[in-house]
């Protein structure tokens, strides 16, 4: 009996190793010690056993059986474990399949900039304001101290619709409209569209953006006007771009200054985007030219200010070397794909 | 405005290079646009023929031997007629660089061997008022003796440096050669000189024998100066005054004539110059048109006048336009014998309305638009006579007739040094601040820090302590001013709510794969007529650009669909496959006449490609309006450019707000815009969106009990909108009834002609208990029965 008892045990464990699969596992325990297994079936027949020996047999079978389960629950991990595998290796992808690449679309080039410009000035405490795009020639010149046929007016060629409304030329209209309602201290960005008519070319369009900001305090100086614009300069184009101010003249400042950013693509070192000079002609600035204070109810001998303005297309056209003006209108989408955020 | 160095270094010292003196009047405020040689070649000489024999090869060609000063002379082919043994001539010597990128190099013509090249006067871009025969009909001939081998530049006086400037419109005292030298000066620290102006009234009689003037509108002409020629020469003007007029661009035509342009180049005053024979009665009226008078100018064009408009007359007519063009019949001639020169002052509105009206832009008027100072006609006049005097071409009758009523007066400024300084921002001591203000011929006075400032009379510009605190800078130096931030309040930086939103839509729709499009805010009315709106639509009423660019850019949009379906077209002709476009712009919408129009911000989502369609598009709008917890009403419906079948309106808050509509574009309508496929647009009015956003508000508790849901595939007409049938399910599910999902649309023949199936999920929960079937078998039946009571409705 117990070499028979050992004969099951040695060829069930022999036949548990070559086991792959959980089905066959349990097959092979149900075989052996299922209810109708060879080992329950050992102690079925023990009836036919002296009594004195069923005891020993007994214990034979039950070391048998513990000595099996044992096996068989390490065969379980075992085969567990290489079912995993299998699956692991069945679900295997090609991770080089190309797939969409991208979903996402994006902001135009110049909203793209326009919204570093806002980040950049409302963080400076500057209120970002609107205001009408056909508006009155009032705001748009006489309280920018260009009255009528004064030649200041031939640097904007005008879109008229009747003797008082224009297309605005600029965004100043809107620095007008705030002078006259609110008290200093002002602090302010406006942007938006503005009209000039030039024939659409390269370098010219005759809708494009603006962004102007204005500053009225007390004890506001040309030096807080660099050191806003330096700001600006640094935080669109990184550090080493600075500001270069030239004098010039604009109706509503006084003095007045022309600046240059250090050009970016070069560092200041001269290139062919700048001309070899090494700067490049970005933006008006100066400071507010008291008779528009004093048009715009504002007492300037205790109030000064500062005000600056710049294109929105020629900043993006700078960042993103954009060669030609008219791309930024045609919206052609091989040119929009080009631009991310 | 383009002036020769030579002509500046009369009047001061300019001992820079161009580069150099550009830059340092750059950083002064005076813009150099840049400059160039008068000399456009090199390596030409004067060459002297000595044998000229015929090629033997050619009917035309000449051989000919030319000295050229070298040691041995040179053998050159020349095609011109009229070359000769014997004459002087200008010679490309091999090397030679002429105008229009043309190098001479030695070669073989027509087997002859010709070392350099004889030059005509447009081989060396040299005018004939420069020299004379340097025209069309062969080489140029030099009559002077001039030595072989003197360089040709030197003969023509070319060679000189010209620099263009562009004046600022605050500064018309410097466009004139005085003007820049002055300013010129100041900046580099050296003398301006005025030449002495004297010449002798050798004329017989005085003024008033020969002429009268009368000044009528003194307001539009506040200054008339006038002065009598008699017994004028006629003839060219000498060769220094023609090579300063040809460097300052200005071409030479006769002595008289080139003495005003001179003067006016010189001095900045616009002169005229009457042929007194042709000026009836002798008299010269400055008057105002009288309506519909007509008037030929100097360039033959006849104009017609209104009675705003200024005019030099005689007694019978009109005769010129005041300081804009003078008159065909008053004109200078070969035979003119006694001249009236005019120096006056003209009032910059007026000149600049006229000449805008007349569409008319001369040197002169440009020059009083800009503003001519009244006090300084005189001294210009003045100098015209000293030249007539130089150029020995007539004799100045004595007297000079001068109408001046109100002249200008000395203005005073008082500025306090220390506002000047902290308005630019830099420590300029008051004792520099001096210095700068007097080398501008800024007459001042400093008391403590108090200063007293006239500035010259030429200075218009500067009116008060601002514009004096800009001299100052300019010439300390803005690259003295410091970088610094403003002190003072702090004040809150933000964007205002409607510019976040319009971004965040944006975002939004980027987020879902479109890019943002830019387009024109005027259009063409022709595009608007491509939508073939209804007759009563007030997309129709467009606001108007008076003087537009052209047709395509003449009215203010009152719809974004055009831009839109042209942005797509061009996508389309380009052979894009696809595009999903979108642009958030104003619609201008007129309102009375005189009053702005209303400015609608608004949204256009344009799209087009193999797998876009009705769906996907209603798939972005219903996206987009989820993020502001807006799901909208969509019904059937849209104007009449969609496709009939394929168009819906969005409404929300029950149909009381339009938000908008969307669809493919109407077939017809796509071919007038030139779309070769479907194309796909929804509008949404921005303020309608923005007024009905929903904020997130407090959350709800998660639900404690379980959800219970139930599968319905109702069968029902092809008409029955799944819209309304869900409407209905979630009327009748009522208050358990949680979400309803549509999971599939089946049409078969097993369902019937005319049918489909609409399979729903409906998810049923109670906040407060678990429901029982019997609650969701009720609520299910009381679908069912309202489904097919309203719809016909059977569970499949």
């Amino acid at each position: 009996m117990k070499e028979k008892i050992a004969e099951i045990s040695q060829r069930t464990l022999e036949q548990l190793r070559s086991i792959t699969d959980l089905r066959s596992l349990d097959d092979l325990r149900v075989k052996v010690l299922g209810k109708k297994g060879e080992l329950t079936g050992i102690l079925r027949s023990m009836g036919q056993v002296a009594a004195e020996l069923r005891p020993q047999i007994g214990q034979w079978v039950n070391e048998a059986r513990e000595n099996i389960e044992q096996a068989i629950a390490e065969s379980q991990d075992r085969i567990s474990k290489l079912e995993l595998e299998k699956r692991l290796e069945d679900e295997k992808l090609d991770v080089t399949l190309p797939v969409q690449a991208r979903s996402e679309g994006s902001l135009h080039p110049m909203s793209l900039v326009l919204e570093k410009l806002f980040d950049i000035f409302t963080g400076m405490g500057f209120e970002a304001v609107e205001g009408p795009e056909v508006e009155f020639d009032h705001y748009n010149f006489e309280l920018m101290n260009i009255p009528k046929n004064h030649p200041a007016r031939d640097a904007q060629d005008t879109f008229y619709v009747d003797d008082n409304i224009v297309l605005r030329t600029h965004t100043s209209p809107v620095q007008a409209r705030i002078m006259t309602t609110r008290k200093p201290p002002i602090r302010i960005v406006s942007f938006g569209r503005v009209y000039r008519a030039d024939e659409a070319d390269a370098t010219h369009s005759p809708v494009f953006h603006q962004l102007e900001g204005l500053v009225i305090d007390e004890n506001i100086t040309m030096a807080d006007l660099k050191g806003t614009l330096d700001t600006f300069a640094t935080r669109l184009y990184g550090e080493g771009v600075t500001t270069r101010f030239r004098p010039s003249f604009f109706p509503f400042t006084e003095p007045s200054a022309e600046v240059d950013l250090t050009c970016a693509a070069c560092r200041g070192k001269g290139c062919r985007v700048c001309k070899g000079t090494g700067w490049i002609e970005v933006l008006g600035s100066g400071m507010v030219n008291p008779k528009v204070l004093e048009m715009c109810g504002i007492d300037s001998t205790k109030y000064s200010g500062f005000a600056f303005g710049m294109g929105v297309e020629r900043l993006s056209n700078l960042k993103y070397n954009v060669p030609d003006m008219r791309y930024l209108y045609e919206n052609d989408i091989r040119f929009l794909k080009q631009f991310r955020g | 405005m383009k002036i020769p160095m030579r002509w500046l270094n009369e009047y001061t010292k300019i001992d820079l290079t161009p580069e150099e003196y550009a830059r340092r009047m750059i950083m002064t405020g005076t813009a150099v646009e840049g400059w160039e040689n008068t000399c456009s070649f090199t390596n030409v000489v004067v060459g002297k023929v000595l044998t000229c024999e015929m090629h033997p090869d050619s009917d035309h060609l000449h051989v000919c031997s030319v000295d050229v000063g070298a040691s041995q002379p040179l053998q050159i082919v020349c095609g011109a007629p009229n070359v000769s043994a014997g004459k002087l001539v200008c010679c490309a010597l091999e090397g030679a660089q002429l105008p229009g990128g043309v190098t001479i190099k030695k070669g073989k013509i027509r087997g002859v061997e010709s070392c350099g090249m004889l030059c005509s006067g447009p081989e060396l871009d040299v005018p004939d008022y420069v020299y004379p025969h340097c025209g069309n009909e062969g080489i140029i001939l030099l009559n002077e003796d001039f030595a072989p081998g003197t360089p040709v530049q030197d003969v023509f006086g070319l060679g000189d440096d010209v620099i263009e400037y562009e004046i600022l419109a605050n500064r018309p005292d410097c466009l004139s050669v005085w003007g820049i030298a002055r300013e010129s000066a100041a900046v580099l620290n050296e003398h301006f000189v005025m030449p002495e102006i004297s010449f002798t009234e050798n004329g017989k009689g005085k003024f008033s024998d020969y002429a009268k003037v009368r000044v009528e509108d003194t307001e539009n002409c506040p200054r008339y100066c006038a002065r009598v020629i008699t017994n004028v020469k006629i003839g060219p003007s000498p060769k220094w005054m023609k090579e300063y007029l040809y460097g300052a661009g200005v071409r030479s035509i006769n002595n008289i004539v080139d003495i005003t342009n001179f003067v006016m180049l010189e001095t900045g005053h616009p002169m005229h110059a009457f042929d007194l024979s042709k000026v009836q009665g002798q008299t010269i009226i400055v008057r105002k048109a009288h309506d519909g008078e007509v008037l030929k100018t100097l360039d033959g064009k006849e104009h017609k006048l209104t009675q705003e408009m200024l005019v030099i007359a005689d007694e019978a007519k009109a005769t010129g336009l005041a300081g804009i063009m003078g008159g065909e019949e008053s004109e200078i001639v070969s035979d003119t014998a006694s001249v009236l020169f005019e120096c006056a002052a003209f009032e910059r509105g007026n000149n600049r309305v006229t000449a805008r009206t007349l569409g008319i832009r001369t040197e002169s008027s440009g020059r009083f638009e800009k503003g001519v100072c009244a006090a300084t006609c005189m001294e210009a006049l003045n100098r015209a006579c000293m030249l007539v005097e130089m150029l020995g071409c007539g004799e100045i009758v004595p007297e000079a007739f001068d109408n001046y009523p109100a002249p200008l007066p000395e203005k005073v400024i008082t500025a306090s040094a220390d506002r000047i300084r902290s308005r630019i921002g830099v420590d300029v001591p008051t004792e520099a601040m001096e210095d700068i203000l007097l080398n501008l011929n800024i007459d001042t006075e400093t008391d403590g820090d108090m200063l007293t400032c006239r500035p010259p009379v030429y200075r218009q510009d500067i009116e008060g302590e601002a514009d004096l605190s800009e001299e100052v800078l300019r010439m300390y130096g803005y690259e003295h001013i410091a970088s610094t931030l403003m002190t003072g309040v702090t004040m809150p930086g933000f964007r205002n709510e409607k510019q976040s939103f319009a971004t965040d839509v944006k975002k939004c729709l980027v987020g879902m794969g479109y890019y943002e499009a830019q387009s024109f805010s005027f259009i063409s009315p022709s595009w608007i007529d491509k939508l073939d709106l209804n007759a009563d639509d007030n997309r129709l009423n467009l606001l108007k650009i008076r003087n537009p660019l052209g047709e395509d850019t003449s009215v203010m949009r009152t719809t974004l669909v055009p831009s839109m379906l042209n942005a797509l077209a061009l996508n389309m002709n380009r052979g894009n496959a696809a595009a999903r476009l979108m642009e958030v712009s104003p619609v201008f919408l007129p309102k009375g006449e005189g009053e702005l129009p209303e400015e609608r911000q608004s949204l256009i989502i344009g799209m087009y490609g193999d797998k876009e369609d009705f769906y996907t598009l209603k798939q972005t709008v219903i996206c987009m309006l989820a993020r502001y917890g807006l799901t909208p009403d969509v019904k059937a419906g849209g104007d009449g450019y969609y496709h009939p079948g394929r168009k819906a309106e969005l409404t929300l808050r029950g149909g009381n707000v339009l938000l908008g509509q969307m669809g493919e574009i109407h077939p017809v309508i796509a071919q007038k815009f030139e779309l070769s496929g479907k194309a796909y647009i929804a509008e949404i009015d921005m303020v309608a969106l923005k007024s009905c956003k929903l904020e997130v508000g407090a959350v709800k508790p998660l639900p404690k009990f379980p959800a219970v849901s139930r599968d319905l595939a109702l069968v029902v007409g092809e008409d029955v909108p799944a819209g309304e049938l869900m409407k209905c399910i979630e009327k009748a599910g009522g208050k358990l009834l949680e979400e309803i999902t549509l999971f599939d649309v089946y049409r078969g023949e097993r369902l019937g002609q005319n049918k489909k199936s609409l399979a729903f999920s409906l998810s049923f929960r109670s906040p407060d208990h678990t429901l029982t079937d019997t609650e969701i078998s009720a609520a299910v039946d009381k679908v069912l029965s309202q489904t097919a009571k309203q719809y016909g409705a059977n569970l499949r």
